[in-house]
């Protein structure tokens, strides 16, 4: 499959698109289920993910927490569930749970949108994300660059949507 | 330093100028006649993008002339790209997992 395209649509919003070899069912499965979602919800080597609440009911809860094995270190996010169409759509809120990492990311919650729509048995997926405010944003960006980055990619994910920023065609 | 990239690009205005001096070098007033913006205001966020080390000022005469330092600008692709990275890694996993779904649902309905 064709690796990830990331853009910046507008100010506060990253868009991230992927396709992959399944029929939607299955990428909905992986999706949804913590038991699949554990699998490859993670990207940083050493890290386990010792809480992985999900549920699909409008207005339920999510509850994903990471840990860093090595020290103990966790981090994680939490939100409610706007709209889930199965198959189809997945939007949800989402609000930094800084555990015993620490740091902040502004009031709000962002809001992450996940599309599927499947062709031929090849699953597309564009995930926005869309931060609550320029405020929090702005906030973030002055924070989200000291330490801890490689960490905490939430913080790479305010840093971004900053960054629609004409990158010079030289 | 990093950090300093970045509060450079959150700024609409500073991100018209990036844009500009992309094309090429400019002066500040040939800079300010494509903005809303006083040419004062235009003059801070050069010096905001001075400091960050993201345009570089000459002297030409009694002229300013400012020009977009390419090597920092990939810095920030560099972020981005880091970025894309940390994706494109879980999606990799969520590749091995698809495919292994797949061969199970097959084997089920062999059954």
């Amino acid at each position: 499959m064709k690796p990830a395209e990331v853009s910046t649509p507008s100010d506060e919003e990253v868009l991230i698109k992927r396709s992959f070899d399944a029929p939607v069912s299955l990428v909905w499965n992986a999706y949804t289920e913590p038991e699949l979602m554990r699998r490859w919800l993670t990207a940083m080597p050493g890290w386990s993910m010792p809480v992985c609440e999900m549920t699909t009911n409008v207005g339920g809860e999510y509850r994903w927490r990471w840990r860093d094995d090595a020290n103990g270190v966790e981090f994680g996010f939490t939100g409610e569930m706007l709209e889930v169409a199965l198959h189809s759509r997945i939007v949800h809120t989402q609000l930094y749970d800084p555990g015993t990492m620490g740091g902040s990311m502004g009031d709000g919650p962002s809001i992450i949108t996940v599309r599927f729509d499947e062709t031929d048995g090849i699953t597309n997926v564009a995930t926005s994300i869309k931060f609550a405010s320029k405020s929090d944003r702005d906030a973030a960006v002055s924070t989200g660059m000291t330490d801890g980055m490689e960490m905490s990619y939430k913080q790479l994910d305010e840093v971004l949507a900053v960054m629609n920023v004409q990158t010079p065609a030289v | 330093m990093r950090r300093d990239i970045f509060q450079a690009i959150a700024d609409p205005t500073r991100r018209g100028i990036i844009a500009l001096l992309a094309i090429q070098a400019m002066t500040p007033n040939a800079l300010a006649e494509h903005f809303d913006t006083s040419r004062q205001a235009v003059s801070k966020h050069l010096k905001i993008l001075t400091e960050c080390e993201l345009v570089s000022q000459e002297q030409y005469g009694r002229e300013i002339v400012y020009s977009l330092e390419i090597e920092k600008m990939k810095e920030i692709d560099k972020w981005l790209e880091r970025y894309r990275k940390i994706w494109e890694t879980r999606y990799e996993q969520l590749d091995a997992l698809l495919a292994e779904l797949k061969q199970k649902e097959k084997k089920e309905r062999k059954k």
